[in-house]
């Protein structure tokens, strides 16, 4: 019995701890530049996609396929935040805009990445096969390396938040990006970065979970989820991200085993509607901030 | 705000125009492209009926759908005719956005558009997993409309695309007519004045959670009157095609005429999606690249829609929302 449990408890933190990454990345987004990323879905394909194509077509190692999905996926988050929501970031009422704008990002790419890739999904071949056994647990040496690389990630963000000039200069924009650029706060600059470094770790999470799952245009749906991983946490917090995220993973991997997989997400789904109806902002969330004002 | 007669006779002259297309347009085809500008317009005029209470709404297909899958099921299990069907299943759409308006208003903004977001994906997962809306499939052999006989003088039969033409043209103006009587009562002074500065509304007196309730029931109730159209007219419907990627397009419709015209945008905006693609034979595959392009375009350089290059007038009026 416990051994069950602690099998899926391994599980469940493997796919949580890539959403907590997910919706950390997008809690960035939305309250640091404020733009309603709803694209971010396509990047964690786009990830996906720079992985498949670096190790299956290039032939390079794991690891420098990762990197170079993040650098690529950044790199073109930044680009676009520059390109697109920078114009329209300082209009009055800029919400719908930046919406709208998103939207077009979103189908550009999910259709760009349908008519190069086909809509054959692709799979590829575990990097690092076999099994380890810690008593009665067994767990794949592949979900081992993804629950390694996720925690990771996630302690260089905290780090990068907490201990850095930048991370300092983006949770003095989130507050006040007016007040902040008296203090010598570049706040474009740090949009970009913010968009870069949100954009990356979608990238980062596609590109791990692409030896998992088979790769496919329309992994960018998993926007949906990270969007109710971050309900379930609440919208300003980062703590919320990763409670959220694990949260939806035991969940589904406990609902999956004892109930079916169907039942598990209707499960999931009346959960997630309880909690908001007793407190609408979210777990950790503060129910009268709107960021949209 | 223009006043009431110069959109009395706004709206006369357009009905006008309107009713007179089928005299000039003869190919059935054009006739069901105009057929579906017209209930794609009916769902943009939703669209900014919720903009203008400051609700963005990602979910308007799922109400759509509802209204479709309702209709089909009362003319299906019930025997009831579309005359029936179609203003209970507007009726019983208001009543399910009743229901979830009450939690999902609470938090409007970003919290809003998530939401609805994650309802528009559960209504397609509930209408393909749910025995009773007939999985993946969907309903198929849905009556028609049914023909009305009016004694001793003559039946209409909704059967060749002109007569449907001329239905949808009703049905539009009715969605037309009844969202400017919201707009122009005490209801849509309160919607503006919410569209522009909620916290100032509230503090006025208007009780912002109650009037946006509404706007999103009578907007999902519109909604739920084009889905019915849409099932007895295609007589089969599918969950998937009341995915987010419709609302996506919705959005499009209204925002490329311009939300600041309530009826005459949604026309203008569907007209030219639908029917520019078509007549250039735009390849299907890359339409939705010249169609997100687009969006950004429009968001960039013309924020205000097509409409206001016209009226020089209105060059500061913004879109409310």
């Amino acid at each position: 019995m416990l051994s069950l449990a602690g099998q899926l408890i391994i599980e469940g933190l493997g796919i949580g701890l890539v959403y907590v990454l997910l919706a950390a990345g997008l809690v960035l987004i939305l309250n640091i530049p404020r733009v309603f990323f709803i694209a971010y879905g396509q990047f964690y394909m786009l990830g996906a996609y720079i992985l498949w194509g670096g190790t299956v077509l290039f032939k390079l190692p794991f690891f420098i396929s990762l990197i170079l999905s993040i650098l690529a996926t950044g790199i073109l988050g930044a680009i676009s935040y520059r390109l697109i929501f920078y114009y329209i970031q300082n209009v009055r009422d800029n919400f719908l805009p930046i919406i709208v704008a998103a939207m077009g990002l979103m189908m550009i790419m999910q259709q760009g990445a349908l008519l190069v890739f086909g809509t054959s999904s692709h799979g590829m071949q575990s990097e690092f096969p076999g099994l380890i056994e810690f008593g009665d647990i067994i767990v794949s040496v592949e979900k081992l390396v993804l629950i390694i690389l996720a925690l990771l990630v996630t302690g260089i963000l905290y780090v990068l938040l907490q201990k850095t000039k930048i991370g300092r200069a983006m949770r003095a924009v989130s507050f006040r990006a007016d007040i902040s650029s008296l203090q010598g706060i570049n706040p474009t600059l740090v949009y970009m970065v913010t968009m870069g470094v949100g954009c990356a770790l979608s990238g980062f999470a596609g590109g791990i979970m692409a030896p998992v799952y088979a790769v496919s245009p329309d992994m960018g749906g998993i926007i949906l989820t990270v969007l109710l991983v971050i309900m379930l946490g609440g919208m300003g917090s980062m703590l919320g991200a990763v409670l959220g995220g694990l949260i939806l993973g035991l969940t589904l991997s406990f609902g999956h085993y004892f109930i079916g997989a169907d039942l598990a997400q209707i499960a999931l789904f009346l959960v997630i509607g309880i909690i908001l109806f007793f407190k609408p902002g979210g777990l950790l969330g503060n129910p009268g901030e709107d960021l949209s004002s | 705000m223009t006043s009431p007669y110069k959109r009395i006779i706004g709206l006369t002259v357009l009905t006008f125009i309107l009713a007179m297309v089928p005299l000039i347009v003869k190919s059935p085809y054009y006739m069901h492209l105009l057929i579906m500008v017209g209930m794609n317009a009916m769902l943009a005029m939703t669209f900014i009926l919720m903009l203008r209470a400051g609700l963005i709404s990602l979910g308007i297909a799922a109400f759509w759908g509802i209204g479709a899958y309702v209709s089909a099921l009362l003319a299906l299990r019930l025997d009831l005719s579309f005359w029936m069907a179609m203003p209970l299943s507007a009726i019983i759409t208001g009543a399910v956005a009743l229901c979830i308006g009450c939690v999902l208003v609470k938090n409007p903004g970003f919290g809003f558009i998530i939401e609805t977001v994650v309802l528009g994906e559960i209504a397609v997962l509930a209408f393909a997993h749910l025995p009773l809306f007939g999985g993946y499939k969907g309903i198929v052999s849905i009556p028609p409309v049914d023909p009305i006989h009016i004694p001793f003088l003559f039946s209409i039969e909704f059967v060749s695309k002109t007569a449907s033409y001329y239905l949808i043209l009703f049905l539009f103006l009715l969605v037309a007519i009844g969202y400017s009587a919201f707009y122009s009562a005490w209801t849509g002074r309160a919607w503006l004045a919410i569209g522009l500065n909620p916290r100032l509304a509230e503090s006025k007196g208007v009780n912002i959670y109650r009037y946006r309730l509404l706007a999103f029931v009578v907007g999902s109730a519109g909604a739920g009157l084009a889905g019915s159209f849409y099932a007895h007219y295609y007589g089969a419907i599918a969950p998937t095609t009341f995915n987010v990627f419709k609302t996506i397009y919705i959005h499009i419709f209204a925002i490329l005429g311009g939300v600041g015209f309530p009826v005459l945008g949604p026309i203008i905006g569907a007209f030219i999606m639908i029917l520019v693609p078509e007549v250039l034979r735009v390849a299907k595959e890359i339409e939705p690249i010249i169609t997100g392009l687009l969006l950004i375009l429009l968001v960039l350089f013309l924020p205000q829609g097509l409409l206001s290059l016209l009226s020089r007038r209105k060059k500061n009026a913004r879109p409310v929302g």
